[in-house]
């Protein structure tokens, strides 16, 4: 008799153990799940992301990089702000823990290093020429370029997330791939830079603003 | 005629001196001479600095980042301040492993360098083969990587190593900013060639 109490009781615990866990695993699901975008969603997305790409002629914004390492305790973080002015005049400023800035402008890369200000013709660099391109058109989104990248698209926790790697070798050595997080009105949140060890560089975007009115000051080095 | 003999007789006596008798030390019995570096000691602590490299007439600066694995294993990576990694380094035992570097980075020169340089900052039990004392000042004599280097404490303090040839200082790492255990500032200095290392704790 009481085995029998006890196997009731016992299936019963087994049944509502299994749904925990399939309620845990649905919620997890939701919670982290990176599904595959359809490719209908995929051009949704694309149509979107171009058409608040071309609305937008400046940028501001403030920034917090995480560098993971796989054997650190804890990512790295430092923190700063960021200016863009279409086409490509990028200022990208480190304030937090330490002061370096880096402005790309007129074939040029200027560097300020805590006040040691130098600067780099990057003219004819193709990598340079890349990465900034790279940069820029991250920071709008707007960097559907199958001729570069084998790009593959994503749901994930609610938000869309592009997935980018590089077919240029030369380009490959620096970043394996690189991921976008969009919001829903397509703005770009998140910037993900996975190097060819898996160790990557997460950049999470806050208080952005556009279109205000930028001067010259802005991207002065 | 007779001050030529001297001169020269002088001349051998300085110049073979060891760099720690031109320190002014005398030596001391080392039987049972402990020498530990702690600044790279802890496991559970990251240790990241900004770095300052400044070789021949080129600077640059991005962030070291240094994790003890092991009692004997070291990982040391060189970053961007953008977080792109230059080079990431194994160091186990007397053994560099090199997980990752920059291809322009890749010269067989500049990796013995930074194997020298780093496997000295980081070894936290380096043998004594002898050691010194002058006044409030311990200087020990080690082999590391066949190298001699000199290990050199002021109050119970390591502050400096000097790595040297012939009695002369090859290369100097300095310690400064000491506290639980970690060094702030360090410089890694080479006399041979113009190439200076200076990390500032993050």
């Amino acid at each position: 008799m009481n085995n029998s109490v006890g196997s009731i009781s016992d299936s019963r615990f087994r049944l509502f153990e299994g749904l925990l866990l399939f309620i845990g695993l649905v919620f997890s699901t939701l919670l982290s799940a990176q599904t595959e975008m359809s490719s209908e969603d995929a051009n949704i997305l694309r149509t979107k992301v171009k058409q608040q790409a071309e609305t937008v002629s400046t940028i501001t914004s403030d920034f917090t990089q995480y560098k993971h390492l796989d054997f650190l305790a804890d990512d790295i973080e430092s923190s700063g702000k960021l200016a863009f002015m279409e086409p490509d005049l990028v200022k990208w400023e480190y304030v937090e823990p330490f002061s370096y800035a880096i402005l790309f402008k007129d074939q040029t890369l200027y560097i300020n290093d805590a006040g040691n200000k130098s600067n780099l013709d990057v003219g004819g660099n193709k990598i340079f020429e890349q990465l900034n391109r790279l940069i820029a058109s991250s920071i709008r989104g707007d960097m559907f370029d199958d001729d570069n990248f084998n790009i593959e698209y994503f749901k994930k926790d609610g938000a869309d997330l592009v997935h980018f790697e590089p077919k240029d070798a030369r380009f490959a050595e620096f970043i394996k791939a690189f991921e976008l997080t969009f919001d829903a009105s397509g703005q770009v949140t998140e910037v993900k830079m996975i190097e060819p060890s898996d160790d990557y560089t997460h950049i999470v975007f806050s208080n952005r603003k556009t279109n205000q009115r930028l001067s010259d000051a802005d991207f002065a080095h | 005629m007779r001050i030529l003999p001297i001169s020269i007789l002088l001349l051998l006596a300085f110049g073979c001196a060891s760099y720690p008798e031109k320190e002014g030390f005398t030596p001391l019995d080392t039987t049972g001479t402990n020498l530990r570096n702690p600044y790279f000691s802890d496991a559970s602590k990251d240790y990241v600095y900004e770095a300052d490299i400044k070789a021949f007439d080129k600077s640059f600066s991005g962030i070291a980042i240094i994790k003890k694995l092991g009692d004997v294993h070291h990982r040391v990576v060189f970053t961007t301040k953008m977080g792109n990694t230059l080079f990431d380094f194994s160091f186990q035992g007397d053994a560099l492993k090199v997980n990752r570097i920059l291809k322009d980075l890749n010269r067989k020169i500049l990796v013995n360098i930074l194997h020298r340089d780093f496997k000295a900052l980081i070894t936290e039990h380096p043998p004594v083969t002898k050691t010194f004392l002058k006044a409030n000042d311990t200087l020990w004599e080690t082999r590391i990587l066949s190298k001699k280097h000199y290990f050199y404490a002021s109050k119970g303090q390591l502050r400096k190593i000097v790595r040297s040839k012939g009695g002369k200082e090859k290369v100097i790492l300095t310690f400064s900013g000491i506290r639980d255990g970690k060094a702030d500032e360090i410089t890694i200095d080479h006399r041979s060639i113009p190439l200076n290392i200076r990390l500032s704790s993050l």
